[in-house]
């Protein structure tokens, strides 16, 4: 510096103003935060009334304090001082075991209220057996022609599922001769028991996904005796799950939806290739503590917190008065709703951006096409529910407010966004590939199944988990529909009256309105409205997360 | 027209080219080529292009292309940027057809047959040139399934290891990853990637491999394994190579097509005469960097 201004060159470069810059850079930040911070307030004041933690005694929040907190903060901290990766997994171990518990919720609720066991496991072999069929047919594609196989593959599946000659002859007048393997197997004289069928639908399920993955990761040996290890494992949760308070049918679901699959993953984590086992010890001090805590808790009689959102909340139907008012309904309706729009949806709209994006010539009508699909996906909802009402009840005469009618009519309205986002998906797919597939003689299907579609599906399903998440949240178009505002009993067809939970929710707070069901149903019921769509988008947080790490 | 294309083509491939041809200028440096070296071009021709135009939109990307590429050997096309040598070579397996604004017009011929007749199926005839891009883009799959792809997409039988191991010995691949065929092809260093889309696209057994400006993503010391590669694939192969890189056509290639800007074929001979003795001005000061 003293030579610079020796010589008299440099005295110094001056100062440029920053003020409009630092200004514009604080709006910013005010913009950013505005949305969420009036969002998380929210958030707070209704998690608050929901769960009212205050409730609590102070004898309860210090042994948890103990047993959870501290423990996870001593852990967590150095676990993540010595592995940072290590950290992320344990934190993402606690997660899927929550997300995999919500959903093994869902499960059960579905086998245990909505489709009757043998109904499940008789459908569940009724696919299984013309799916085997495909399978080996497709192994041996080149020895025989597609039309062949496309015959044979369609007579499995018809067979299977209605019998011969099924509703074809059912139309003509003619009696069936051939019962349908469904049909077979639900009227078998040996009936088993209750958890033995949801162990082979749930469990067989369950021990299949395991042991592909397995198979996956590691050999096809290995991948045969996980799922066979994870099969046993279901089954003998039925017999272990009563010492511990657990029916059968809950703990064969548990154990296959949520438990199986966590642990295979934490095995896989923690002692896998470039495992970190002290992630999974940061995992299980979390879990412990959380288990220790609540003996501990029980056993000294602490009072916790006396929350609305309870296993009665969760399991009881609604009731005149606000302190007995459930979401159970709710709850199944949603999860049936959404099963009905993603079945819809899905293979609709990634259809229409399949062809869109690989096959559609680039004319006049593409174009119309392309700019009325972003104008669909902007229409207000309740625009969507006059559709359905007018298209499937008056015009199409389907009964309103059912199943059918709601999935529909929800589908309808997500369709142009699953339609963006998996363009969008399919868009980022490189042209390198393409060419490179062209290149080598590829026909455009071949091109689309082996290296389009394999490489955009982790972005098509998040893009749909995302719409999906949008549908669980509807109102107005169930509302058009005449989907009734409270239901006592789960749905158990197609074509039966179905609520669902944000619409009992504006139905506490409308039609109840009282103080009552102002400060205990409503809260809880946004809780777990929010609780549900957390789950799901969190599941496609997850399928970005990788896609963008490979991609 | 057309077809009495092939008839003139066909007599071309068989008999020593009519010096009184309309073509006169090529044929007579092949011709001359012929005489003074007795190289390559007495080999039987595998690609023969007639009068090829292209257009992308109102851009003429092609002008009047004519040339005949013989069998087992390396065909070089340098020039400038822009110049069309990739259109050329995209109009020999016709991915030019993928792109909607570009109308080919004239007669290719493989083996004598048009490809541009209505009658070609642009899949079976890809199935046929084999085509290695500037960027390596394998499948983000496992390097076996990589090498399979056109096996299995053409519903080819036979012995699919066997076939791999052979594949991705001849591309020169094989010692560094016969212990991890099952990883993906992404986790590859660009040259290997390059190596391994050589793999892939010769592991059908086609005609013609194609390689557009192969080497210009890869470092030196993967550029000369490509390099090398090449030569010991002529063997086998009729190779048409792109480049601009003057050095690399002069060390493999048996024959040079300089395209100058345009789209037009300024001079194609054996590439000793083009380096060492060009017809063309133009072509000698595009080769000592006066332009270009």
């Amino acid at each position: 510096m003293a030579t610079e201004t020796e010589h008299g060159e440099i005295e110094g470069f001056g100062q440029v103003s920053r003020t409009v810059g630092t200004v514009f850079r604080y709006l910013l930040i005010a913009a950013t935060m505005f949305g969420i911070v009036t969002l998380a307030v929210l958030l707070v004041y209704v998690a608050n009334d929901a769960i009212r933690p205050l409730t609590a005694g102070p004898g309860w929040y210090l042994t948890y304090f103990f047993t959870l907190v501290v423990p996870t903060l001593l852990v967590g901290a150095y676990v993540r001082t010595r592995d940072r990766a290590a950290f992320s997994f344990g934190v993402f171990l606690i997660g899927l075991l929550v997300v995999s518990l919500m959903f093994s919720g869902g499960v059960g609720l579905l086998v245990v209220d909505v489709v009757p066991p043998l109904v499940a496991l008789s459908f569940a072999l009724g696919l299984a057996v013309p799916a085997a069929v495909a399978v080996v047919l497709t192994r041996n594609s080149h020895r025989i022609s597609f039309t062949t196989r496309l015959v044979a593959t369609s007579l499995a599946f018809y067979l299977s599922l209605f019998g011969l000659p099924g509703p074809i002859g059912d139309a003509a007048g003619l009696p069936q001769v051939v019962p349908s393997f469904v049909q077979f197997v639900q009227s078998i004289p040996v009936i088993p028991v209750d958890w033995m069928m949801v162990a082979a639908v749930v469990g067989g399920g369950s021990a299949a996904a395991v042991g592909a993955y397995v198979a996956g990761v590691r050999d096809a040996r290995s991948g045969l005796y996980a799922g066979l290890a994870a099969f046993a494992v279901s089954v003998a949760s039925a017999v272990v799950g009563p010492f511990v308070g657990l029916n059968p049918v809950p703990a064969v679901v548990v154990t296959a939806v949520a438990l199986v699959p966590t642990s295979t993953y934490a095995w896989r984590g923690a002692f896998g290739e470039d495992g970190t086992p002290i992630g999974l010890g940061f995992a299980a001090t979390v879990v412990g503590g959380a288990l220790v805590g609540a003996a501990a808790v029980e056993a000294f009689g602490f009072a916790g917190p006396q929350s609305w959102v309870d296993w009665q909340f969760l399991t009881s139907s609604h009731s005149g008065s606000a302190v007995d008012a459930g979401l159970y309904p709710a709850i199944g309706g949603s999860i049936l709703l959404m099963s009905t729009v993603a079945a819809l949806s899905f293979p609709l709209g990634v259809g229409a951006a399949v062809y869109l994006e690989e096959y559609a010539p680039d004319n006049a009508l593409t174009r119309f096409v392309d700019v009325n699909i972003s104008n669909l996906a902007g229409v207000p909802s309740v625009v969507y529910g006059l559709l359905g009402l007018g298209v499937f009840v008056t015009y199409l005469g389907q009964s309103a407010g059912t199943v059918l009618v709601g999935g529909a009519t929800l589908a309808l309205l997500i369709l142009p966004i699953v339609i963006i986002s998996s363009r969008e998906a399919i868009r980022s797919v490189p042209s390198d590939l393409r060419q490179a597939s062209y290149g080598m003689g590829a026909t455009r299907w071949q091109t689309v199944r082996n290296v389009v579609l394999p490489e955009a599906f982790p972005g098509i399903l998040t893009g749909t988990i995302l719409a999906l998440g949008r549908a669980i949240g509807e109102t107005a178009p169930l509302i058009m529909i005449g989907a009734p505002n409270v239901v006592f009993s789960l749905p158990t067809a197609l074509n039966s009256k179905v609520s669902a939970m944000p619409l009992q929710v504006y139905a506490w707070s409308s039609l109840f309105a009282s103080e009552d069901f102002y400060t205990k149903a409503v809260p809880a019921g946004v809780v777990v409205l929010l609780a549900v769509l957390l789950a799901m988008n969190s599941v496609a947080i997850v399928l970005r997360n990788k896609f963008e790490r490979t991609g | 027209m057309s077809q009495q294309n092939t008839n003139e083509s066909n007599a071309r491939a068989d008999s020593s080219p009519d010096p009184t041809d309309d073509e006169m200028l090529i044929q007579t440096d092949v011709s001359g080529s012929v005489s003074s070296s007795g190289g390559p071009s007495r080999r039987e021709t595998v690609v023969s292009a007639e009068n090829i135009n292209v257009w992308y939109g109102d851009d003429q990307a092609l002008q009047d292309i004519t040339m005949d590429i013989p069998e087992k050997s390396v065909t070089a096309m340098v020039g400038p940027s822009g110049c069309g040598k990739s259109t050329f070579l995209r109009c020999i397996n016709r991915m030019n057809d993928l792109i909607d604004s570009a109308r080919v017009e004239g007669d290719l011929y493989l083996r004598g047959k048009n490809v541009y007749d209505d009658d070609v199926d642009p899949v079976a005839l890809r199935r046929r040139v084999g085509m290695v891009f500037q960027k390596p883009n394998p499948f983000p799959k496992s390097i076996y399934e990589n090498v399979t792809y056109g096996l299995k997409i053409q519903d080819k039988g036979g012995d699919y290891d066997e076939i791999v191991e052979e594949s991705l010995k001849r591309a020169a691949l094989w010692d560094e990853v016969k212990d991890q065929l099952d990883e993906s092809g992404l986790d590859l260093s660009g040259g290997q990637q390059q190596r391994l889309c050589i793999a892939r696209a010769i592991a059908p057994d086609p005609e013609v491999l194609l390689m557009d400006e192969p080497a210009s993503a890869l470092d030196p010391v993967a550029t000369s394994q490509i390099e090398d590669l090449i030569e010991e694939l002529a063997q086998d192969y009729t190779v048409v190579i792109v480049t601009h890189n003057m050095q690399q056509a002069a060390r493999i290639s048996d024959q040079t097509a300089v395209f100058l800007t345009g789209g037009e074929l300024v001079e194609f001979d054996d590439t000793q005469k083009i380096f060492e003795n060009p017809e063309s001005q133009r072509v000698e000061d595009y080769i000592t960097g006066k332009f270009g």
